[in-house]
Order: C-alpha cells, then sequence, then structure tokens
C-alpha cells in the first residue's frame, strides 16, 4: 500500500487524470482505508474552486474602463 | 480555455492588424482588455498598476503586432506581454517577503502516514464564499505566494487555462508547471484550512 505522503505527491497529477491507471487504483484503494487523506484531498480541491470563483470575479472598474477606452482612442485609434 | 473558433477568430483579426485595419485592434482590444486587467490586478492587487499594465499591453500589441509570428497562439503572446509588464510593475516596488512553502504538509510519522486528524471543511465553506471576510483571506494568501508559483496558480486554476498552455506561456515543462502548481495549492490549502478551523471554533463558541 502507498503511504499518504505518496499519495499526496500524486494529488495534482489525480485531478489532471494524468496518472497510469494502476497507479490511479492504488490510490484509490489508499482513499478507501485512509479518511485523513480523503479530507486533505476534498480541501486541496476544494481550495482551487473557492480561489478560482473568488478571483475571476474581477472586473475592470467602470472609471478605469473609461481610461482605457480613452486611453486606445487618443494613443493608438486617432494618432 | 480558447474554442476552436475563438482561435479562428483571433487568426483573422491578427491578419487584419498586420494589415492596418483599426477596427481589427478594437475588436481585439474588446475581447482581451478584461483577460489582461485581471491577470495583471490578480498578480499585484492594485488598480492603478493593473490599468498602467492593461494601457502598456494594448499599446505593445498594436506597435509589435508585425514581430507577432503564428508559432504559438495570438493569446499566449499576448498573456507573455501582460506578466512582462506585470512583472516590471512589481520590480519597482520590490517587496520580497520570503515565505517557505515547505511547511504545507500535514505532519507524518517515519513510515509516511498521516498521524493527525485533518479537518475537512471542503463542505462548509459555501455560506462563507461570498463574505469579504473570506475574500480577503484568500486574496491574502494568494499575494503571499513567491511570484513564480502564484502566476502558475492563477493562471491554471483562476483562469482556468490548460496545464500546456501554461507551460507554453512561461515557457516551462509540464512537470515544472504541475509541481509549481502543486506548490501553491498546498500551501493555499493550509492557510484556508486555518481559517475555516478558526472559523469554526469562532462559530461553534457563539
Ligand atoms: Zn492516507
Amino acid at each position: 500500500m502507498i503511504c499518504c505522503k505518496e499519495c499526496i505527491e500524486l494529488l495534482c497529477d489525480y485531478f489532471e487524470g494524468t496518472l497510469d491507471p494502476e497507479t490511479a487504483s492504488s490510490l484509490e484503494d489508499h482513499f478507501k482505508d485512509c479518511p485523513p487523506c480523503v479530507s486533505f484531498l476534498e480541501t486541496y480541491r476544494q481550495t482551487s474552486d473557492l480561489c478560482r470563483k473568488t478571483l475571476t470575479a474581477v472586473e475592470i472598474p467602470e472609471p478605469v474602463q473609461e481610461k482605457l477606452r480613452e486611453f486606445v482612442k487618443t494613443h493608438i485609434l486617432n494618432r | 480555455m480558447p474554442t476552436q473558433e475563438e482561435k479562428a477568430q483571433d487568426e483573422i483579426l491578427v491578419r487584419d492588424m498586420k494589415a492596418g485595419s483599426m477596427e481589427a485592434f478594437n475588436k481585439i482590444f474588446e475581447l482581451y482588455q478584461r483577460k489582461i486587467y485581471a491577470l495583471s490586478f490578480n498578480m499585484t492587487r492594485n488598480q492603478m498598476d493593473a490599468q498602467d499594465v492593461t494601457q502598456d499591453v494594448l499599446l505593445t500589441i498594436y506597435r509589435k503586432i508585425n514581430t507577432f509570428q503564428e508559432k504559438s497562439a495570438f493569446s499566449s503572446w499576448v498573456y507573455r506581454i501582460t506578466l512582462n509588464a506585470t512583472y516590471m510593475k512589481l520590480r519597482t516596488k520590490k517587496k520580497d517577503q520570503y515565505v517557505s512553502l515547505d511547511e504545507s504538509l500535514p505532519n507524518f510519522n517515519h513510515s509516511g502516514f498521516q498521524n493527525e486528524k485533518i479537518s475537512n471543511w471542503s463542505k462548509s465553506t459555501d455560506s462563507l464564499l461570498f463574505s469579504n471576510e473570506t475574500k480577503k483571506v484568500i486574496e491574502k494568501a494568494v499575494d503571499l505566494l513567491p511570484e513564480k508559483e502564484k502566476v502558475v496558480f492563477i493562471l491554471r486554476d483562476v483562469e482556468g487555462l490548460s496545464t500546456e498552455k501554461v507551460g507554453d506561456i512561461l515557457d516551462l515543462t509540464i512537470p515544472a508547471v504541475k509541481s509549481r502548481l502543486h506548490r501553491a495549492r498546498l500551501f493555499l490549502r493550509k492557510k484556508l484550512s486555518h481559517y475555516f478551523d478558526e472559523y469554526q471554533t469562532r462559530s461553534a463558541k457563539q
């Protein structure tokens, strides 16, 4: 059986789906018997999700948008 | 991820821009300004800097479009220019606080097994997700990442680009992208765990 340390090292590849089937299944076997690793796996995945949801919400604020349009107009389009 | 149609659209716009079409430039401006601004903002967390960077990048696209060779995707080229301009900004105000990513792992015993309870907060974050406090904690944790890990994390997990694309933009091998991504996620997981554990203790007391 692979140990927790090895499991955690493989998590990135596991989520990318790039592990060979044998390694992937030994990882899944480990998860069946190891609640701490399941917690780790779920919080690892949730970390990416939370960060994405929080940080992709970046929009250009209206005053900045105004400045950018002005900039493009004076420095590029009407040169 | 850019779809096949988006790529084809980019190619047409690039061709027209090279031929001097202002209309094509304007379209590129509309299509890319948010991506440029968001990437730069997430790297600098500063509105003024992100605005400056976006302006620089637009100017560079306009001036250097003829040097762009269609060996890689136009979007990769834009991301690269954006990062270069962002690094220039960051360099002028070097903060260089050293953060170690080495302590992001749980405790293992000598045979490599975990010997502590790991709290699983993954299902209790919904109500917290859009609270300002959670947002601040996440922003602060990401800001603490060293530049190398931060840029990979933002491109891959925040912008949602593929591992291959991130490698193309940063000129890194796939294993190098994955290893930086993994280090970043481990660090952030640890930071968020502190926060959610503390949050749960706080609410249990109330
Ligand atoms: Zn385990």
